[in-house]
């Protein structure tokens, strides 16, 4: 239904609109009484038209105005995601401020380097545990002015002159609003295509995060990207579960949204994400790949509890499953018989499954921001629903690449998306060129100037490109490892195929300047928990499950199975195991679960160390 | 404890317990050795209990096993598991209310053919002075303490070779529980008793002990000698009420337990 229009002035358009408010505020009007968002609370999945959506933005924002927020203030909200992150969200850029998310997992040394470096003069808290953080350090900040409360459950005696709940702030715009009837229209009139509108922060590889600046013009291009590449529908449900502070859940929660008007529900709390997802049934999902990983341990470990007969019916079912999807993989027409195997094995096994995954109704699935292995890809296909990878960093606004419905290539991202370009440097980087690619990183000038080069974004990814211009990332640049023997091997390639194994959650593969590979493994604790009782194997905690002999013949049976697939030089010969279980919290992991490179090689120094003697 | 070198007295693989459909113990292991106590913490409903009435055989494990000393017990009846030396005290006394004190005590040694019963009552009475004082007294007529006293002593009538203490802090003053516990210490101390304790009473139940599991919803979730435990972040929050303070003073939100 969105008109996408690139006209003469060079302005990027949605639906007539040139500015992010423009459009937000056309939607809230005109679509006032169509439900724009749902979230669980206490199990009841509650509905929220345009017209909540509108009004709790005006009144957010105009409760910023009337604190004194200036065009171009940062703001930072800390918080899951929620509905009053998307209401505070679009509140501050139609007043023309600029949102910043926070993790809220981030401890709060970071959460004071986030105020300082982006220079936010208000803060959202979601509840008692993220004020702290910020309370703890604000004596310390200068910029800071006021916190505001989403949740005030446990605060009802706080009495701060810095602090107030979201619901006084509300109240505030809403006096402001009497007052100056005139000013929400006005200060949405003003924004510009250029403007900046989100600050997102990036774990650089050396040096404290950088703020990706997204202008307005940058988002609006990614929305009519992501409609040309796959066509989001007013009738499409999503799930909203990724973080609102990563690039890929504001573009596909908030953004995406705005254009095509399709509803977001969002999850109670992120453990309950995956009976959410069975009540949802969202009609799109984009997630990341750890989260397909999980959703595919979750299969095969049930498979193990399963009865001969459910074995036997799944891998015949697979068998026809993987027939069917090398022919659409091929662009070949299904033969008949293939085509009516498959039709038993849908109704018999694959449906069920994908009931259960929350998956069934998907016209696609999509994964990007980690890689993936492509075996996992194709089991989803083989299942019967068709999954597309897709690339692109923060500091492109979201996609670069991506694989095309009838025009793709399992294992490879795809090829460059309308408007964009993606060439390699001499030493094989990925560059990127379009008009996704940011302004530049806030207040750090020679970062910008290293990373984008004559319009031409340095990825940091190495990869190539086939005749066809489907794009292979093959790693990261500085993750490459050269062995002690010369020889040139990328980690990721490995730690992939590990990670599909549903009893490794994750691993990372060394070996740079050593003899030879080696990798540091993250066990699955429910599954490899599982495993020990079938096996009758005696342990207490974590600890103790990861020494159990078991447990280690049960990796290393995982490790030589992958080891298997590749060449000599390129088999990992000694593992360990992290034997500490580790959460969101901890500095080891990524707000998405994944183990961080460098931070591990610091922290378990020893233990690889350990592994050469 | 040097014990560690030896074979445990008691060790638990992997047991597997449920109530009917609910799995109330979902894989437990854990080892006692001879003269140590062992105190196993959690809250309610983390199976604790459970595990005391799987050991004494007043309900069967689905899965794994339980030897003492070498010995397979899994499944025994509880009358034979007595035999074999397990004394279990258990939550809420349990005393014969409209026996007197003394037969009471004798109960606790009905399985036993030899002569040393005399001897053993006297023992009780020496370390439990108001049990003495009231030997002829029906144990309903007891206070909770005193009950509590009782139900060891008839443990311990059965000079047990391991014996189960199962919250024996429920429902006493901190006085009362102050004093059992002390009387526990000695007991372990000069007479060598071997001990699994059971307790919610964290801050008691660590002074006593040597070693120390941690359950959560039917699993381990943590275990170290008691020392180490009574100085984990997680313990003092959540079992012994210790807080840091936050910037506002009191917080009331839990950090997330990582049990490390």
């Amino acid at each position: 239904m969105a008109v996408t229009a690139l006209a003469g002035d060079d302005a990027v358009r949605v639906d007539g609109c040139a500015t992010i408010p423009e459009l937000f505020w056309k939607r809230a009007t005109e679509r006032a009484d169509k439900v724009a968002l749902r979230e669980k609370d206490f199990g009841i999945w509650n509905e929220y038209t345009w017209a909540d959506y509108g009004e709790q933005a005006r009144l957010a924002g105009l409760g910023l105005k009337a604190l004194g927020l200036e065009r171009g203030d940062v703001v930072s909200i800390a918080s899951e995601v929620n509905k009053e992150w998307m209401f505070a969200d679009l509140g501050v850029i139609c007043i023309g401020g600029v949102t910043n998310g926070v993790y809220p997992t981030d401890a709060p040394n970071q959460v004071e380097y986030l105020i300082d470096d982006s220079a936010t003069r208000y803060y959202f808290a979601e509840d008692e545990e993220q004020l702290d953080k910020v309370l703890e350090v604000r004596e310390r900040t200068t910029t800071l002015e006021k916190v505001v409360i989403f949740d005030m459950e446990g605060l009802r005696d706080l009495e701060d002159d810095m602090c107030m709940s979201f619901e006084a702030l509300l109240e505030l715009g809403h006096e402001y609003g009497e007052r100056h009837p005139e000013v929400w229209t006005a200060e949405i009139a003003k924004a510009r295509p250029e403007d900046l509108m989100v600050l997102t922060y990036t774990s650089g590889t050396t040096g404290p995060p950088k703020g990706a600046m997204i202008t307005q013009r940058n988002m609006l291009y990614m929305m009519n990207t992501l409609q040309g590449c796959y066509g989001v529908h007013e009738s499409d449900e999503q799930l909203g579960f990724l973080p609102l502070a990563h690039v890929a859940g504001r573009m596909f929660y908030t953004f995406a949204v705005l254009e095509s008007c399709s509803v977001v529900n969002l999850v109670e709390e992120l453990e309950t994400a995956v009976t959410d997802q069975q009540e949802v049934a969202p009609t799109i999902h984009f997630a990341v790949p750890r989260v397909w990983e999980k959703q595919f341990s979750t299969v095969a470990i049930k498979l193990k509890e399963a009865t001969a007969l459910g074995r036997l019916a799944y891998r015949l079912a697979l068998a026809v499953g993987e027939r069917r999807a090398a022919c659409l993989k091929a662009g070949e027409r299904v033969p008949v018989p293939i085509a009516a195997a498959f039709f038993f094995a849908d109704l018999l096994v694959f449906k069920n499954i994908r009931r259960m995954l929350g998956i069934d109704d998907c016209r696609w699935l999509s994964t990007a921001a980690a890689p993936i292995a492509p075996d996992l890809i194709d089991w989803y296909w083989a299942i019967g629903k068709p999954m597309y990878e897709v690339y692109g960093q923060t500091e492109c606004s979201g996609l670069a690449t991506a694989n095309l419905i009838g025009d793709f290539r399992i294992g490879s991202v795809g090829k460059a998306v309308e408007g964009a370009e993606v060439a390699l440097s001499e030493e094989n980087e990925i560059l990127i060129r379009s008009p996704g690619v940011i302004a530049g990183y806030w207040n750090k000038p020679e970062k910008t100037a290293d990373t984008i080069r004559q319009g031409w974004l340095h990825t940091g990814d190495v990869g190539r490109i086939d005749d066809d211009g489907f794009v292979y990332i093959v790693d990261r640049m500085k993750d490459i490892i050269i062995t002690a023997g010369g020889k040139n091997i990328t980690p990721s390639e490995i730690e992939n195929q590990l990670k599909f194994s549903p009893y490794i959650t994750d691993a990372v593969v060394v070996g740079d300047r050593r003899p030879f590979l080696t990798c540091l493994v993250m066990i699955d604790h429910e599954n490899v928990t599982k495993y020990a009782q079938d096996n009758d194997v005696p342990f207490t905690n974590y600890t103790s499950l990861c020494h159990t002999q078991e447990v280690q013949d049960l990796v290393w049976g995982e490790i030589e199975r992958v080891n298997a697939r590749f060449a000599r030089v390129e088999t990992i010969k000694k593992f360990r195991l992290i034997d500490q279980l580790l959460d969101a919290e901890d500095e080891e992991l990524t707000p998405t679960q994944k183990l961080k490179r460098k931070v591990v090689h610091e922290k378990y120094g020893d233990l690889i160390g350990g592994m050469y003697r | 404890m040097t014990a560690a070198a030896t074979a445990p007295v008691l060790e638990l693989r992997n047991i597997e317990t449920y109530y009917g459909p609910v799995m109330a113990i979902r894989g437990v292991s854990l080892k006692v050795f001879d003269r140590q106590v062992v105190a196993v913490l959690g809250a309610n409903g983390a199976g604790k209990t459970t595990v005391l009435k799987t050991i004494c055989g007043a309900m069967d494990p689905r899965k794994g096993t339980v030897t003492l000393r070498g010995e397979d017990i899994t499944g025994r009846d509880p009358d034979r598991v007595a035999r074999l030396g397990i004394g279990h005290v258990p939550e809420g006394r349990e005393v014969f209310p409209f026996l007197n004190v003394e037969e009471n005590l004798r109960m606790g040694a009905f399985s036993r053919r030899d002569g040393g019963i005399a001897e053993d009552l006297e023992l009780v009475y020496s370390y439990f002075p108001p049990l003495a004082e009231r030997r002829k007294l029906e144990a309903g007529f007891l206070s909770g303490g005193q009950q509590q006293m009782l139900a060891i002593g008839r443990a311990l009538m059965l000079r047990p070779a391991l014996m189960l203490l199962d919250e024996p802090s429920l429902g006493l003053s901190p006085r009362l529980v102050h004093e059992i516990a002390e009387i526990v210490k000695r007991l372990n101390e000069e007479q060598g008793v071997t001990l699994l304790l059971v307790e919610q009473n964290a801050r008691m139940a660590l002074d006593v002990a040597d070693y120390g599991y941690v359950m959560e919803v039917g699993r381990v979730v943590m275990e170290d000698t008691a020392e180490r435990l009574r100085n984990a972040t997680d313990i003092q929050e959540f079992y012994l009420g210790m807080k840091d303070e936050g910037v506002r003073g009191r917080r009331r939100w839990k950090v997330r337990k990582t049990w490390r």
